[in-house]
């Protein structure tokens, strides 16, 4: 005897997962090419862009955010709300600081050292 | 006869399906902490990368790129043996359901060990703060601060982990119990978002560790 109704039968479709995972996979393997493209300033922009739209898939996907109850979606777009407000309200402080961030980019501390290897 | 038969909501529930997503929903809370809880550490890593892109490019080419590369594959297969665990139990196969589980524990344990691996080597290297570090040419004293922020970073990613197989073994013991069936599998459903929210962490402490300084 069920007691109680069925809660959200899962498709028992495997191939969606499958295919997802083979994405991530194929995106994982584009961002480790991409540290050796010499991207510059770009290579951590296109490697955390990557990380986000795994953790997209993850999360829609794999820990199941699409489907109900939907007041998840709440909580999920709550906790990246609050962190756009740690990293903004931070930022404040730090965009205001006299020279932050440095601006040697080709010199610096321990610049010349590595470009002279060990 | 199995806990199955006996299953009832908690008293303050009126279906089970109302207690399931009550057990979604807290775990989302929880995951909202756990977000802020790394997202902070994560930003403190990029004020200091910002301030000192040169020390970290040099500190970072010590990182062992492929434990953290095969890592990061191990995870997302965990993720996807886990979803297939929560779709068999969805169908009543249990079987299946205690094999995937099985699967996604022996993933994470070989995450843990390449993690050990890597740990050991990065103590012949030299990098463990204040333990056993030596500054190398180039990175300066801002060298240290990157290794800090990968210790504390795997560490704290590490113990979730453990926590994490923890969990999924504890799933199988209620599962041996009857207490996990098509009619409530809720538990199982929170700890696979649990489970995928660590490999997230990960997803975002592969580049900041692994990737830099390589080209």
């Amino acid at each position: 005897m069920t007691i109680g109704p069925e809660i959200h039968p899962r498709r028992a479709r495997p191939l969606p997962f499958v295919i997802a995972w083979l994405v991530m996979l194929a995106l994982a393997a584009i961002s480790l090419i991409t540290a050796f493209l010499g991207l510059g300033h770009w290579a951590p922009v296109v490697q955390f862009g990557i990380a986000a739209l795994q953790t997209s898939v993850l999360f829609i996907l794999f820990m199941r955010l699409k489907g109900p109850p939907s007041l998840k979606w709440v909580f999920a777009i709550s906790g990246f709300l609050w962190l756009s407000f740690l990293y903004g309200l931070s930022m404040t402080d730090y965009s205001n600081r006299r020279g932050w961030p440095p601006l040697y980019t080709t010199s610096g501390p321990g610049f010349e050292a590595h470009q002279n290897g060990p | 006869m199995p806990a199955s038969a006996t299953l009832r909501p908690e008293i303050q529930f009126a279906t089970l399906e109302q207690q399931g997503d009550a057990a979604q929903l807290g775990m989302w809370v929880f995951l909202v902490n756990e977000t802020l809880f790394f997202g902070a550490l994560i930003f403190t890593y990029f004020i200091y990368r910002i301030s000192y892109p040169h020390e970290f490019a040099v500190a970072a080419k010590d990182a062992v790129l492929w434990c953290g590369s095969v890592n990061l594959a191990i995870l997302l297969t965990s993720s996807l043996t886990m979803v297939l665990a929560i779709n068999a139990g969805a169908q009543g196969e249990r079987r299946a359901m205690k094999r995937w589980l099985l699967v996604t524990v022996a993933l994470g344990c070989a995450f843990l060990l390449i993690k050990g691996f890597e740990y050991y080597q990065d103590f012949q290297d030299r990098v463990v703060p204040v333990v056993n570090f030596a500054t190398k040419p180039g990175e300066g004293n801002a060298g240290e601060l990157f290794w800090v922020f990968y210790w504390v970073a795997t560490g704290l990613h590490a113990i979730h982990l453990t926590i994490g197989i923890g969990l999924v073994l504890y799933m199988l013991w209620r599962i041996r119990r009857g207490e996990i069936t098509p009619a409530y599998y809720a538990p199982l459903e929170v700890v696979g978002i649990y489970w995928s929210f660590v490999d997230t962490v990960w997803l975002f402490l592969y580049p900041c560790i692994y990737l830099v300084g390589r080209s």
